[in-house]
């Protein structure tokens, strides 16, 4: 469904940060990018919601298709009505509208009234929390609600795709769990494919189909979540496990890194 | 007491369309992060405009008003469109200094029309003074000061309750996350110029109405950007408060000061009320709280 063919970014011109990205992402699926800080996850969801255009960033080589059709020269705004939505990283909020309003701008690209009345009834279906919360001014809110809000935001376009930058981020691990249930529900029941963009690459790599590693603007590996979790490197960098799956200490993961590296 | 009170309500009804041209001007900043000093010519251009239809071309009243509020929203629209777009992206300074140039530009016109001298436009408020006890206020002024007071019931209800309304205010907050939720941010930049100008157009005909198209009602530019300081920039409310305190100020100044001083002080009140107030708060009397949490 959405296909991205060796796509090169460059910021301002001069700056080279994806050096020829290929993923699919197909229909109903969840796919996992891993990968260290820098990598270009991030720049790669950017590339896809057309979000680059407002940090001079440009897509100059390759081409990112949705459904057969291009989409990497469309506005942001454009590419949300296709029916692709990133929920960015750090959960940024229009922190002094309330809770319902943030929800009802994800509705804005939305013209049928009465559809979108059911999806926030549906929204809070999903999120009771945000429901008390509803007339909160979002602003305060804490970290697990503020994920709910982006994740229900995103729900209220009626998207056919979510890209979800790191939703784990800075959450306690039971509040983690509860969030990845949440995705695989949304997944499962609204019929949205995610593509997932993780640290957490234990709880990503369970939770997908398939995965890609990324390392430096490139794609250095990608399979099948399950082969990927038996994989040897990502075990020692991602799960930090040696082959007994005992945690490797830091120092050794260390000095693994740099004796070997996917690019030489 | 009757000649304070008097000065209160003359400084109240000046005050009303200070408000709506800084209110203009608020919303722009909100919106677009730039302070305009274009608004003092697309007040004055709101009156020429009715000045044309209403006197030169001889159209009836209602005519000529509606035409003369689609005039001013497109020169909104124009402006916003051929100078401050092109600098979307770029340092909010040159977007200030741009908006001076656009303000020099119609000036040239607006002197080429006017000529050093006055427009009358044929008076359409109710003429007449309504008397209470030993008060007086004209029925003209009473009547725009309470036009200004509807015009900003309605901003309040629009921003609050449309689908407009809430792009609008989220736009305000964060352009980048506005355009991830599939809001068109340089649509709302339109709409808000446009919106913007047809609420200096109500202020630049309800002055008119009063004091004539005299060559220096450009200048009022500056003082409603004063006021919008004033307010905090940013605050719908700030301008109307800051609007009626600037002619409240002005009056007093004007009935107590003036006869000491020899004259002249009622202008300078507002830059002395605005110097003391940044002083004191420098994000103005109600700049935006940030929401900051620890
Ligand atoms: N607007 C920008 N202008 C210039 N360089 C940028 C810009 N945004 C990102 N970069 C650079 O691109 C590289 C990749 O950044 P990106 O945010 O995509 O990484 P990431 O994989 O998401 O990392 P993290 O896990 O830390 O979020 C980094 O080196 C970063 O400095
Ligand atoms: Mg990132």
């Amino acid at each position: 469904m959405l296909n991205l063919k060796n796509i090169e970014v460059i910021y301002s011109d001069v700056i080279l940060v994806l050096k020829g990205v290929s993923l699919q992402v197909p229909e109903e699926q969840i796919i996992a990018l891993l990968g260290a800080n820098g990598a270009g996850k991030t720049t790669t969801l950017k590339a896809i919601s057309g979000l680059l255009h407002t940090e001079l960033g440009e897509v100059t080589d390759g081409s990112i298709e949705f459904q057969g059709d291009r989409i990497d020269r469309l506005d942001p705004e454009r590419i949300v009505k296709c029916g692709i939505v990133q929920v960015m990283e750090g959960r940024p909020l229009f922190e002094h509208l309330t809770v319902e309003e943030n929800l009802m701008v994800g509705a804005y690209s939305r013209n049928d009234k009465p559809a979108v009345r059911n999806d926030l009834e549906r929204v809070y279906r999903y999120f009771p929390k945000l429901q008390v919360l509803r007339a909160r001014t979002s602003g305060y809110l804490s970290g697990g609600e503020r994920q709910m809000l982006v994740m229900g935001r995103a729900m209220m376009a009626k998207p056919k795709i979510m890209l979800l930058d790191e939703p784990s981020m800075g959450l306690s691990p039971l509040l983690v769990k509860e969030i990845f249930k949440l995705i695989k529900q949304i997944n499962e029941q609204e019929k949205v494919s995610i593509l997932l963009v993780e640290q957490n690459a234990r709880i990503a790599l369970d939770l997908s189909e398939y995965g890609y590693v990324m390392e430096n603007g490139r794609i250095v590996l990608d399979g099948p979540s399950l082969k990927l979790l038996e994989n040897e490197d990502i075990r020692e960098f991602y799960l930090g496990l040696s082959d007994k799956g005992k945690r490797k200490s830091y120092r050794e993961v260390k000095h693994y890194r740099r004796r070997k590296r996917w690019l030489a | 007491m009757t000649e304070f009170l008097q000065l209160l309500i003359s400084g109240l009804m000046e005050g009303g369309l200070y408000a709506l041209l800084a209110a203009s001007i608020v919303l722009v900043y909100k919106s677009t992060q730039v302070a305009s000093l274009a608004h003092g010519q697309i007040l004055a251009f709101g009156a020429i405009f009715l000045y044309i239809f209403l006197a030169t071309l001889h159209l009836p009243l209602v005519i000529a008003l509606i035409l003369a509020f689609a005039a001013t929203a497109l020169m909104g629209l124009l402006i916003e469109r051929t100078t401050l777009r092109p600098l979307i992206g770029q340092p909010l300074f040159s977007s200030f200094l741009v908006t001076f140039a656009v303000f020099m530009l119609f000036d040239g016109i607006f002197q080429l029309i006017v000529k050093g001298g006055t427009l009358t436009i044929p008076h359409f408020l109710p003429a007449g003074t309504l008397h209470a006890g030993a008060l007086m206020v004209p029925a003209g002024q009473l009547c725009s000061f309470i036009a200004a007071l509807i015009l900003f019931g309605i901003l309040g209800l629009m921003f609050r309750y449309t689908k407009v309304g809430l792009g609008l205010r989220a736009s305000a907050e964060n352009h980048q996350l506005a355009r991830s939720t599939g809001i068109s941010v340089k649509q709302i930049f339109s709409i808000i110029w446009v919106i913007s100008a047809l609420v200096a157009c109500v202020a630049g005909i309800a002055t008119a109405n009063v004091t004539d198209i005299y060559y220096t009602l450009p200048q009022m530019g500056i003082k409603g950007l004063i006021v919008a300081l004033f307010g905090g920039l940013e605050s719908i409310p700030g301008a109307l408060i800051g609007g009626i305190i600037l002619g409240i100020l002005e009056n007093l100044s004007a009935g107590y000061l003036d006869p000491v001083v020899g004259g002249g002080l009622k202008e300078v009140a507002a830059y002395i009320m605005l110097l003391l107030i940044l002083l004191i708060k420098p994000y103005g009397l109600f700049g935006l709280v940030r929401i900051e949490r620890i």
